[in-house]
């Protein structure tokens, strides 16, 4: 339900729903929504209406203005990069994990460790989890950029979640652990769940925040043509 | 029923043919005198274009100044907001003279060939 006082907001509420969905920059919303005002506010003070004026599909209308004005359009694409952040996640968290076990078998095998040298669980687990981890990252970014490499700015996208990711699955992981350990690490579906849901929900979120952020900075050209 | 059709069809033939040639007329309106976006909806009422909407004449003059066709200034208006006025600019009259040359040429080479398939129909 609009709450809005006038026809000209609800019209441009609508065309600006319109431009969002098309991938039009900030800037360029804004402009073309104040020239559309402008123009819009005019014609009601002559006694037309503005609705009358843009016809009965303001959406269809706002996609013929962009696309006239010759704005740049970057459509955020959140579904496919999810999609293919996750694929690629999944097979790769698999390969680095038989990757870690095989390597480290394969040191444990080679190479006698002195009894005077002590490595403490924590880094041993630690450093198996964390290649496992940088694996799946890996796999999950290059997977987005070659699946989606015609999508534009996949190239921005990727490198700012390869800078993301690592600290953001972190973050993730270790509130999974301060769940578990606040519950004493049961083994119950709920509980293992739940910290898969949080690691899930961290990496997911991050991946869409890296795409936000990389389609909405550097890429604020000017809408040349506005009237 | 033939009938609706035959409208139907007639309505689509002429948005086809106004689509290739709406922006030369634009052009040429704002060249005979200055307008306004919703001015120019009535000037190609009055010229027999038919109900053009405002809704397809907008984004096209948006089109026009961003090839530096058209510029725009805005001009008081005793019922309300200042509205913004268009007009050809030097790059606009300059293509307009073009546009017109070929329209013409084009539509010599139709009207020859139609009174060709007339005359033999």
């Amino acid at each position: 339900m609009s709450t809005s006082a006038s026809p000209v907001d609800d019209l441009l509420a609508a065309a600006d729903r319109q431009w969002r969905t098309l991938g039009v920059q900030r800037g360029d919303r804004l402009a073309l929504g104040t020239d559309l005002r402008a123009e819009l506010e005019a014609a009601q003070a002559d006694g037309l209406a503005p609705a009358e004026l843009l016809g009965a599909d303001p959406a269809a209308f706002a996609r013929r203005l962009a696309e006239e004005a010759g704005v740049e359009r970057l459509p955020p694409r959140y579904g496919p990069i999810l999609a293919a952040a996750f694929f690629g996640a999944v097979v790769a968290l698999i390969v680095g994990f038989v990757l870690a076990t095989g390597l480290h078998e394969a040191f444990v095998a080679a190479f006698d460790l002195p009894r005077s040298v002590h490595v403490p669980v924590w880094l041993a687990g630690g450093g198996f989890y964390a290649g496992v981890a940088a694996v799946t990252i890996a796999g999950s970014v290059f997977t987005v950029r070659v699946l989606l490499r015609d999508a534009p700015r996949i190239r921005h996208t990727t490198t700012r979640m390869a800078l993301l990711l690592p600290p953001a699955v972190a973050a993730a992981v270790a509130a999974a652990v301060a769940f578990g350990n606040a519950l004493d690490y049961p083994l119950t579906p709920f509980a293992i769940g739940a910290e898969v849901a949080i690691v899930l929900v961290g990496f997911l979120a991050t991946t869409v925040l890296a795409r936000r952020w990389s389609i909405t900075s550097g890429g604020t050209a000017e809408a040349g043509g506005r009237p | 029923m033939y009938r609706m059709i035959a409208v139907d069809d007639a309505a689509e033939r002429q948005a086809q043919l106004l689509r290739g040639s709406l922006d030369m007329c634009l052009l040429a309106l704002l060249a005979a005198e200055p307008a306004h976006g919703y001015e120019l909806v009535r000037r190609l009422d009055t010229a027999g274009f038919g109900a053009v909407s405002y809704g397809t004449v907008y984004p096209l003059i948006t089109r026009l100044h961003r090839l530096g066709l058209v510029a725009n200034a805005l001009e008081p208006s005793p019922t309300g907001p200042p509205r913004k006025v268009y007009r050809l600019t030097d790059t606009g009259h300059e293509r307009l003279s073009a546009w017109r040359e070929q329209w013409i040429q084009f539509a010599g080479v139709v009207n020859a060939t139609l009174d060709v398939k007339g005359t033999s129909a």
